[in-house]
């Protein structure tokens, strides 16, 4: 297994690709420490991942905890405040800290997994339809074309509103109504590549189209997909939010969820609704800082 | 006029997996009945209702008269108004229409100006502050600036009303809120863009023979800069609506988004229905405009 | 040179946006306090939803009726002190058990300039009692026939004796309909343009942003000088709304959380009213055996270990009532000793449930619609936090209202399920007949021979004081057995801008020919 990659992947990428001749750490860490931007991006994200993790040794609450002698408490520098509770509590005096930081865990379970979703579906319908062509790409493009007419937020507002929302139903949705990005990169990829010396020669062999697609042409796409994916996990926090905030997020505590609880308190506890958005401003902040980064080492002609 | 044929075919069957998808969704939500009627209704009374709205034939039956039905232009009675769905949908197209058309002249407007300057000033602190600026207005949730323009320009500085409609005053924040995440993607890709001409060698030759500065931005850079914006414009469209659904309930702005997110609350199946596939059709018509003319100003293009 | 020249020209098109922003402002704020100053007569009212339709007899939304109260008459009408006088009626009397015979006041017309009659009467109350489709057929089937005797005579005959009738004739959709206009022009026609008899007449509706009356000339207890137009604008989004009232945009808004009082009577312009409503939150107990909560010793357990003070002072920020009854004071039968009080005894709680074998802990499940009742899901965590004392693990189970409604009826919801009610009946039947109907069997599985005998025959009691006393006598007992934990009546909170006189009604109608400016 690992022969063959060595042997397949390398050589293959290279008519390709200019600057992934070899998937070398160094080559990418020293572009990295010059990146300011890039440096940011990757420190945030892994913050935030490390905070998922290990939330249940972070967090000093549980985030469903509630608490009827400490409602409303604001965050610790103010009047009233205390170190019990650094960020203040919400209405049902549980700890905030303790939700954002359980609320990273499920917002970030949230966009990885739709964003797998999305990926998923999208590369095999890409690839399958970049390859085969003909009446195959026809049938699968119309499929990408009935899915941009019908705006992400609306499909899982309309799904949503009409199933009882659950963390599953959510990764579900905005995986389905998300992959036509990753589906129409990898398809005008596959175009060029199936056209290539290799492709040709590998077909005239006789091998057959799933391992081709596997082995030859799936390795090529694999960093523009990386790239899209990234930017994706921000959107897709946004779009929870934004579906939390018209009321049709799932009852699980994520950053959407908590920000919206909050925004009936804005004029009395600013802090509850606050702190949730600067976590979602920030995380979305650091996966675009990311995703810019890595376009540029990957793949510099994707466009957004 | 042969490529227009083609394209305009293929939209059929995309209505077709459009119209499937909604009817299959809508359809495993459950039954209507309950909410239509009162906490004392009798079983009888269900039946009769459910008879009367076809909810007792099988399956495929149901979407075999919903698509017929739709093709007709009748999507069935609104359980909110009592009244057929489809006139009640079209008569919100104009006030979504006028928002999206002020956002993306809005967002044109302030995205130009920026992505050149910040191009032309290349890592000065203006680009860095427009770079900044535009990332942020990517990373902010959309209800949040809805929200937050409000409390600050209505507020505090009283400067535009809260909300509904009545005056031109009334559209600018709500244009604002929809248009930001287009305008900050508009700007960088401006930027981008714009770098990329500036670097070529007709520029180069342009700037050796001494024409201004100025001129060279303006005439070549921009002008060549400016046509994957279009494409930006119309692949954004589908985006744009979406930012409509929530900004419009934010603002009391009584379109398309409204009454969907309305419709859907009150679980309104006929103008749920009707909304989607009107919103879908303006989506795909806008999109083969673009395509349109994306061919017609750059004949290289292929599909 | 040149890169001055850039920079120039930018700063030039910035000025002139900032500039055209300033004077945008300026013209703004001018067209606005010109603005108020002619449009002192029109009264605005920001509404959370558009109302449904003008056919009064098929929605049955509370908020519809407060809209439609302005321009249709009522046979009988509420008050503001919920007492129910005559309003169309002149005098009425009782010929038998099931036969009531009204007389009509002279000279009342609808704003089309026709006469109102018996013949609209008839029209108006046998549709609503015949067609089964109409969301209010249900309420008002027990009309068997309209007879009209002459122009301004009518009966009505019931199925059986309806002590109530007084009561359905003044609730939801009982304004009278033009007969004429509607059958010349068509229902369409109609719900376009509707026509009414009452104190404002319909001249705009705009779908989700605004409903518009003037008043009529020639109503017939006077025209309205204090307004000269009324405007119903649907807000949908909470904070906006406030944001519109504390503005001027508006001067009153309905469905005021309270947490946003606080926020409202801050500002010097505005200020918060509030009073109780009819809407009473509860947790309905399953009833069938094999659940735990079918062992009268856990449904105590859970009314001692729940603390409604803390709700209604600590969540509710004091906009309601603690009660254990769904008839509050101003229904009829409603028991004084059951409002305004609660149980609660965590300690003897913990020994109930220990006698009833779950010393060790108990699960139970709690069925909830997602974002539909007011702060819903800061109330059911709270009683989970509260269960949790007594050892009670709550485990809260949101649904899409849909499937909630469908967990509800089929009586799958599991243990329990959260709920909140009105009453625009305002008597305790509706409250009650939950208990004593095959409905409530079906969805909790409780039944009670006693309550049923009595509610049957409070029903159809002509008898006034014995038919409170009857259903006092239910109250008590389903307080005593539990199918329903009552938690507390809602207030209904109102922001208005200073300056006006508005009292909240205990109905919810925002009548408007009550409200007048200082």
């Amino acid at each position: 297994m690992e022969i063959q990659k060595e042997t397949s992947t390398a050589p293959l990428t290279e008519p390709s690709k200019k600057n992934t001749t070899k998937y070398s750490i160094i080559k990418w860490i020293i572009p990295l420490l010059k990146s300011k931007t890039g440096m940011l991006g990757i420190s945030i994200v892994a913050i935030v991942c490390f905070t998922a993790v290990f939330a249940p040794l972070l967090a000093p609450y549980k985030p469903e905890k509630v608490d009827f002698s400490a409602i409303s408490t604001p965050p610790f520098w103010m009047d009233g405040g205390s170190f019990n509770h650094i960020l203040g509590t919400d209405n049902l005096g549980r700890d905030l800290l303790s939700r954002i930081i359980y609320g990273a865990q499920i917002s970030l379970l949230v966009g990885i997994s739709s964003v797998g979703v999305a990926g998923v579906i999208g590369v095999i319908i890409g690839l399958t339809s970049g390859y085969y062509g003909g009446l195959v790409d026809t049938l699968l493009m119309r499929f990408v074309d009935a899915n941009i007419a019908i705006p992400s937020i609306l499909f899982a507002l309309v799904v949503l509103g009409f199933m009882s929302p659950t963390i599953i139903t959510l990764i579900i949705v905005i995986g389905v109504s998300s992959w036509i990005g990753y589906a129409r990169v990898v398809r005008s990829e596959v175009l060029s590549l199936k056209e290539r010396e290799y492709v040709k020669a590998a077909k005239s062999i006789g091998v057959r189209n799933g391992t081709i697609m596997r082995r030859h042409l799936l390795p090529n796409v694999s960093s523009s997909v990386i790239v899209i994916a990234t930017t994706s996990v921000a959107t897709t926090i946004i779009t929870e939010a934004s579906l939390s905030f018209l009321g049709l997020g799932p009852q699980a505590v994520t950053w959407g969820k908590v920000l919206s609880d909050g925004r009936d308190y804005l004029s009395t506890s600013w802090w509850i609704a606050t702190f949730p958005g600067i976590a979602i401003t920030i995380t979305v902040l650091g996966i675009i800082f990311l995703g810019d980064y890595l376009r540029d080492m990957l793949d510099p002609r994707i466009q957004e | 006029m042969k490529y227009f044929l083609n394209r305009t075919a293929q939209v059929i069957p995309v209505l077709l997996i459009v119209s499937f998808i909604l009817f299959f969704l809508v359809h495993i939500s459950g039954d209507p009945v309950d909410i239509m009627l009162s906490e004392n209704a009798t079983e009888e009374d269900r039946e009769t209702l459910r008879q009367s709205l076809g909810l007792d034939k099988p399956f495929i039956i149901q979407y075999f008269i919903f698509l017929t039905n739709m093709i007709t232009g009748d999507f069935g009675k609104s359980i909110i108004y009592g009244q057929a769905a489809l006139p009640i949908v079209l008569e919100r197209i104009p006030a979504t229409f006028e928002l999206m058309l002020a956002s993306i002249i809005l967002s044109t407007a302030i995205a130009i100006p920026l992505g050149v300057l910040s191009a032309v000033k290349r890592n000065s602190p203006i680009d860095l502050l427009i770079s900044g600026i535009s990332i942020l207005g990517k990373a902010m949730p959309n209800f949040w600036v809805g929200l937050m323009l409000i409390l600050l320009f209505s507020v505090n500085l009283k400067i535009f009303p809260v909300s509904g409609t009545g005056s031109v005053f009334h559209l600018v924040l709500p244009a604002i809120t929809i248009g930001s995440a287009m305008a900050a993607q508009m700007t960088r890709l401006l930027r981008s863009n714009m770098l990329d001409v500036l670097s070529q060698d007709y520029i180069r030759t342009a700037k050796s023979k001494g024409v201004k500065r100025l001129s060279i931005v303006y005439i070549h850079a921009l002008r060549n800069s400016l046509l994957p914006v279009i494409t930006v414009i119309a692949l954004q469209i589908s985006t744009l609506v979406g930012g409509a659904l929530i900004t419009e309930t934010i603002f009391s702005w009584p379109g398309l988004g409204q009454l969907t997110i309305e419709a859907i609350n009150a679980r309104d199946m006929a103008v749920v229905q009707a909304c989607v596939i009107t919103i879908a059709v303006f989506v795909i018509i806008v999109n083969l405009i673009a395509d349109l003319i994306y061919r017609f100003v750059d004949p290289r293009i292929r599909y | 040179m040149n890169r001055k020249s850039v920079v120039f020209t930018f700063t030039l098109i910035l000025l002139l946006i900032l500039s055209g922003c300033t004077t945008v402002g300026n013209q703004s704020e001018n067209g606005k306090s010109a603005a108020d100053k002619k449009e002192d007569r029109e009264l605005k009212i920001g509404i959370p939803n558009d109302i449904k339709t003008f056919d009064i007899h098929n929605h049955n939304q509370v908020l519809t009726e407060a809209v439609h109260i302005n321009m249709f008459n009522y046979l009988f009408k509420r008050q503001a002190d919920t007492k129910v006088e005559t309003e169309l009626v002149d005098t009425y009397k009782l010929i038998d058990d099931v036969t009531w015979e009204f007389k009509l006041k002279e000279g009342i017309t609808f704003h089309n300039g026709d006469p109102l009659t018996a013949d609209d009467v008839e029209f108006t109350i046998e549709r609503v009692a015949k067609d089964k489709t109409l969301a209010e057929h249900s309420n008002m089937e027990v009309v068997k026939d309209v007879k009209v005797v002459n122009d301004t005579t009518f009966q009505i005959i019931t199925d059986d004796p309806q002590p109530t009738l007084i009561n359905l004739l003044s609730r939801i959709g009982s304004g009278i309909l033009p007969k004429n206009y509607i059958e010349e022009n068509g229902w369409d026609h109609f719900l376009n343009k509707p026509v009414g008899s009452g104190p404002f007449k319909f001249v705009d509706w705009s779908r989700d942003n605004r409903i518009v009356f003037e008043p009529y000339e020639k109503y017939f207890e006077g025209k309205n000088e204090e307004w000269d137009k009324l405007v119903f604008r649907v807000i949908p989004e909470t904070s906006t709304r406030i944001n519109e009232l504390l503005t001027g945009g508006v001067d009153i808004i309905t469905e005021v959380t309270p947490n946003d009082i606080a926020r409202i009577d801050e500002n010097e312009e505005t200020k918060a009213v509030s009073t109780p409503s009819q809407r009473v939150t509860i947790l309905a107990l399953q009833h069938r055996e094999g659940y735990p909560t079918s062992d009268p010793k856990v449904r105590e357990a859970i009314e001692l270990a729940i603390n409604n003070e803390v709700l209604v002072e600590q969540i509710l920020k004091g906009e309601a009532v603690a009660v254990r009854t769904r008839v509050t004071p101003g229904n009829f039968g409603a028991d004084p000793s059951l409002y305004d009080t609660y149980l609660y005894d965590v300690e003897r709680s913990k020994e109930l449930l220990a006698e009833a074998g779950y010393g060790d802990g108990l699960e139970l499940s709690l069925s909830i619609p997602t974002g539909y009742y007011l702060k819903g899901d800061e109330i059911s965590q709270a009683i989970k936090a509260m269960l949790s004392e007594v050892g009670i693990t709550l485990n809260i189970e949101f649904s899409e209202y849909n499937r909630y409604i469908e967990l509800r009826n089929s009586g799958e919801f599991g243990d329990m399920y959260f709920g909140a009610y009105g009453n625009s009946l305002f008597d305790a039947s509706i409250a009650l007949d939950m208990f004593a109907s095959e409905n409530g069997e079906k969805r909790i599985g409780y039944s009670n021979q006693e309550v049923k005998e009595l509610f049957n025959s409070a029903l159809t009691n002509m008898d006034t004081e014995e038919r409170e006393k009857q259903y006092q006598k239910i109250q008590q007992i389903v307080a005593e057995e539990r199918p329903f934990i009552y938690l507390y009546l809602q207030n209904e909170a109102y922001g208005i801008r200073e300056g006006l006189n508005f009292k909240p009604r205990v109905d919810s109608m925002l009548y408007t020919p009550d409200i007048t400016r200082n």
